[in-house]
């Protein structure tokens, strides 16, 4: 995972409004963690109305105040960004909630549970999100 | 003829143009206030502002009037009972009307059904019989909002407007399963007493207490887990786009559910125990759900693909669904200030992997 992935989910709701308009409007902060090992990266995504409002790496996650956080190791991570290139959006094993409802390998948490829900309440908007990197052919 | 009660001399008085403009703008009401538009449109948030804004925790009057408006002092009164705030409230009712609104979809445009695949018999008949239960369930959470509805004293408009909301996504989800168990050569599937007493229980509740908690929090939780794991065995696209946008709006409902069980308790702690003896009464339904075939069997045969693997995987996913379901209801309990763990009713079976308070049951 890199910041070209959350570069290119706001690209895409940039250049393609009259697809996110359609789903309707979120208010999101959600962090998206990658685990490497010890290492940890995180980066964020804000959903406002229609818009991504921020998209990129996060230095202070606490200063973000994320509603949620979707966090799995890196190869689960590569793998659902393979996978969404290679089909043109993620396959039935590969989506956001399908990666995720087991809690492995992907985990969705939140001290809040409401700021949970969140990521069910958009899911479709998030998943139409992750599938824009089929667009952009962006792999790990 | 018929005597209506008219007031004819106005009438002559209009009729030469003579108009009394004295009442126009001696409105007992808020002049000045100019709600401004926020980035999406003008919203019902943004429209709370000044005198308007204010919502009683006991209205004065039971009558349909605009809150905030200039009511006439002789105005019927509609019979509400539920005319306390807290009966009703949460802190994010109208951003999830406005949400609500924003995200409606339509089962008849929204779903590509002309991409459905033809799919194995044992699949489309666990499809279907997993689109029968949904499609039986999710209409009371229509029926119980529409019974109470008329009830709510006006005031509370904000709260009428998203139940409104939720009785047509649930209608649409009734439509959307009913449609996709009939568009590829299945049908409807069995029925089960099992699950019609569970509706039953929140259509007979006594109080939108009882039944708001009863649907919200435990009813409509399951179903949300259900829905994300039918977005998980999905076998096409096709489903899979149904169960995703199924799962945005119940996810709004529980939402609402849970804030409101916390505005509640907060503005009267002494309620709880009500609240847990309805639990204590509803949360059956999660032993029996995970205990029929009729729901358990479709499920892990869609996870699983055949019979065969089906066999092989046994009670695999099914616990893993109902492990999600317990967890998840328990935190939303946790947070609406009900905490449950170590007081939920289940065989002991049923919890193995719970964290009932005192760690993980094994």
């Amino acid at each position: 995972m890199n910041s070209a992935w959350f570069e290119a989910m706001e690209a895409d709701a940039r250049n393609r409004p009259e697809v996110y308009r359609v789903l309707g409007f979120a208010d999101l902060r959600l962090v998206v963690e990658e685990t490497d090992g010890d290492a940890v990266r995180c980066f964020g995504l804000v959903l406002d109305g229609y818009d991504v409002e921020f998209a990129g790496e996060l230095d202070d996650v606490d200063a973000f105040r994320p509603d949620a956080t979707v966090t799995g190791p890196r190869e689960a991570w590569d793998e659902m960004a393979a996978n969404i290139v290679a089909n043109g959006g993620a396959d039935g094993t590969h989506t956001l909630n399908a990666m995720s409802i087991a809690e492995l390998p992907l985990r969705v948490w939140s001290a809040d549970p409401v700021g949970r829900d969140k990521f069910f309440r958009y899911a479709e908007t998030l998943q139409v999100l992750f599938d824009s990197l089929a667009g952009a052919a962006i792999t790990a | 003829m018929t005597t209506v009660s008219a007031d004819l001399e106005y009438l002559r008085r209009a009729e030469a143009g003579k108009f009394d403009w004295g009442w126009l703008r001696d409105t007992k009401s808020e002049w000045g206030v100019k709600a401004q538009p926020g980035k999406v449109g003008l919203t019902m948030r943004d429209i709370a502002v000044g005198s308007y804004g204010e919502v009683p925790d006991h209205p004065s009057l039971r009558t349909m009037a605009p809150r905030g408006s200039d009511v006439d002092p002789d105005v019927p009164d509609m019979g509400y009972t539920i005319n306390t705030k807290a009966e009703v409230w949460s802190d994010n009712l109208l951003d999830l009307y406005e949400e609500a609104v924003s995200r409606q979809w339509s089962a008849t445009r929204d779903i590509p059904w002309g991409e459905l695949p033809e799919l194995d018999p044992d699949l489309e008949h666990a499809m279907c019989q997993l689109c029968t239960v949904l499609s039986e369930v999710e209409m009371v959470a229509s029926d119980f909002p529409a019974k109470w509805l008329w009830r709510i004293n006006h005031d509370f408009v904000e709260a009428k407007m998203f139940l409104c909301t939720q009785a047509m996504d649930e209608a649409r989800h009734t439509e959307v399963f009913r449609k996709r168990a009939l568009a590829n050569g299945g049908g409807l599937g069995k029925s089960k007493s099992v699950i019609e007493r569970f509706l039953k229980l929140i259509l007979d509740a006594q109080s939108y207490d009882e039944g708001s908690a009863l649907m919200h929090i435990l009813g409509e939780g399951i179903v949300l887990s259900l829905f994300r794991a039918g977005e998980l065995l999905a076998p096409s696209p096709v489903e899979k786009r149904i169960f995703r946008l199924c799962m945005q709006d119940e996810a709004r409902h529980v939402a609402y559910g849970t804030m409101h069980l916390r505005y509640r308790l907060e503005r009267d702690p002494s309620m709880a125990e009500d609240f847990h003896a309805y639990l204590d009464a509803g949360e059956e339904i999660i032993g029996m759900l995970f205990t029929t075939p009729e729901v358990v069997e479709p499920v892990t045969l869609l996870a699983a693909g055949s019979m065969k693997a089906a066999e092989e995987l046994a009670l695999g996913g099914a616990d893993m669904l109902r492990g999600r379901v317990i967890e998840e209801y328990l935190q939303r309990c946790d947070h609406a200030g009900l905490p449950r763990r170590g007081r939920l009713k289940l065989p002991a079976e049923l919890l193995v992997g719970v964290d009932d308070g005192e760690g993980k049951v094994a």
